[in-house]
């Protein structure tokens, strides 16, 4: 069974653990317990891919305080397969440049102790 | 599925909602301030010992006033005890899922007569303070942690709808001029000041002048908070508590010749994240909600005459009065541009200034909405009324959409 530690140890080597069920072939990420669409508990793991598009965004001007004075940073929804997103930060982008569909590809960086899912342009504007 | 029984609101009342004129009160002070005026509200009068069990719609009094087991400490200062009193959390849609656990508890047979309410006392901490315990709604592990805030969630659903569907922050606009008319409108709401009047009150103290409210909320006295999304497109932080009194249909017209009656209600859950839904310009939790209030109560969208929508953010108005087929897909924030959501329009939508200009006390919020539809649907709601409102809907949403509560109500 699949948990938040799995993920997140994946994420510190550097990679994207998804969960692909056995039964239905639905694929999660982050991987989870149970399939969603099945309710198959028969999952194996996936990696998933590093390359994906921008669904969705924004520029946080007011932070949280464990982010406080890194304002303004981006965040972005990224589309890595059909269907499957993931929320990360996005880096070595201009507010000008940051478009839905813009290509990016994930990285992992660290904050502190914790690992940061964060993606950049694929084609450096 | 239907009622066993039906269920009737018979009395409601709210505090102002405000950020600061209840600065020396606590949640227990604001809760009891409203039971109070919804009991009193009650046409025939109603006594405390006619109230059987309580129900709460609270957020996070647990980080705001480091006070857990709100809904006992409730019945206790309202000196209802022993009747049973239970806390439903749900985030911002905390209070709307406390009315839906109170008309069961009524259609179930259990109880005649409940009081529903909510209550947030959120300005105890300062605004990065409340940022962090309002993102406490959103997936920690996922969203949170990497940067994501409430305000952020919704501004990356508006990068998608104008995406997709051309719409724009000018549309957006709209949604926000709108409800703060109407909450100039409103003695109940936080903000009781026209767009416009706050630029001139403002730009006076700054030496600017603006020709319109566009070249107000485009300058830097409107400040990004989550792009697209600026500070007049967001909800206050708000203090305030809202309280409904709910009655069998067999006892309601013993408390009031004017019940107004619950006619739907539906809920629905979606993934806690956003990135993991199926479409990001849509809360499908609200079009199931919907779907089954409509089917419960035998209408559908084209037959409201008015509603209170849960926009924390303008965008998510604009979604909502989409996703509750007010309008097509992707033409809601055209239908506010053009006034349709108006108090004059044909659909007019937040009368009562909406979460942007009434406030936001998040778990107060769902119970408000009621007390709104209430006065709405009696005729009792001043300068605000929507003529000949007849059936009305609430729509209640806990933090980017993973709860959605839709109630529909009739005279």
């Amino acid at each position: 069974m699949f948990t938040v530690k799995d993920y997140r140890d994946a994420l510190a080597e550097g990679y994207l653990l998804a969960s692909k069920c056995r039964r239905c072939g639905a694929v999660q990420l982050p991987p989870r317990p149970i399939c969603p669409r099945c309710g198959s508990g028969d999952l194996e793991s996936l990696k998933a891919p590093k390359r994906g598009r921008v669904a969705a965004y924004t520029v946080i001007h007011v932070p949280p305080s464990r982010f406080k004075g890194e304002e303004p940073y981006a965040v972005a929804i990224v589309e890595l397969l059909e269907g499957i997103r993931v929320s990360g930060r996005m880096l070595d982008v201009s507010e000008a440049d940051l478009k839905v569909g813009l290509e990016v590809e994930a990285d992992v960086i660290k904050l502190g102790e914790e690992p940061l899912l964060c993606f950049r342009p694929l084609k450096r504007p | 599925m239907g009622l066993q029984r039906g269920v009737a609101i018979i009395g409601a009342g709210m505090t102002r909602f405000h950020h600061k004129i209840h600065a020396d009160k606590t949640g227990r002070d604001l809760f009891v301030e409203a039971a109070l005026e919804a009991m009193t509200s009650v046409d025939n009068g109603i006594e405390l010992r006619d109230i059987e069990a309580l129900f709460i719609g609270n957020f996070s009094s647990d980080s705001f006033e480091h006070q857990g087991h709100v809904a006992a400490l409730m019945a206790d200062w309202l000196g209802l005890t022993p009747k049973a009193a239970t806390r439903i959390e749900a985030a911002c849609g905390s209070s709307g899922a406390a009315l839906n656990i109170g008309v069961m508890a009524i259609a179930s047979g259990l109880y005649d007569v409940v009081m529903v309410g909510g209550v947030e006392k959120m300005r105890t901490l300062t605004t990065e303070e409340v940022t962090d315990v309002l993102a406490m709604a959103s997936d920690e592990v996922y969203e949170a942690a990497v940067g994501f805030t409430f305000p952020g969630l919704y501004a990356a659903m508006a990068t998608a709808h104008f995406h997709r569907y051309g719409s724009t922050w000018e549309q957006l606009c709209a949604v926000s001029i709108k409800n703060h008319h109407n909450g100039s409108l409103n003695p109940k709401a936080q903000f009781q000041e026209e767009v416009i009047d706050i630029a001139r009150r403002l730009g006076e103290r700054r030496g600017m002048t603006f020709k319109d409210e566009m070249e107000f909320l485009r300058s830097p006295l409107n400040p990004v908070v989550a792009y697209p999304l600026r500070l007049f497109d967001c909800c206050p932080i708000s203090d305030g508590a809202a309280v409904v009194i709910m009655a069998s249909e067999e006892v309601a017209r013993k408390f009031t010749d004017t019940p107004i009656y619950v006619r739907g209600i539906g809920q629905a859950s979606d993934t806690m994240a956003l990135h993991d839904r199926e479409d990001l310009t849509t809360i499908r939790a609200t079009r199931l909600a919907a779907q089954q209030a409509y089917r419960m109560a035998g209408i559908g969208p084209e037959d409201i005459d008015v509603a209170d929508v849960h926009d924390c953010f303008t965008i998510a108005e604009v979604v909502a009065t989409e996703d509750l087929g007010f309008f097509p897909k992707g033409e809601g924030g055209k239908a506010a541009e053009e006034g349709r959501t108006s108090l004059e329009g044909d659909k007019p939508i937040n009368p009562d200034g909406g979460l942007k200009a009434k406030g936001h006390p998040v778990g107060a919020t769902g119970a408000a909405m009621a007390c709104e539809i209430f006065k709405q649907l009696r005729g009792e709601a001043g300068k605000r009324q929507v003529r000949d409102a007849e059936v009305g809907l609430i729509h209640n949403v806990g933090a980017s959409g993973a709860t959605v509560v839709v109630q529909i109500y009739g005279r």
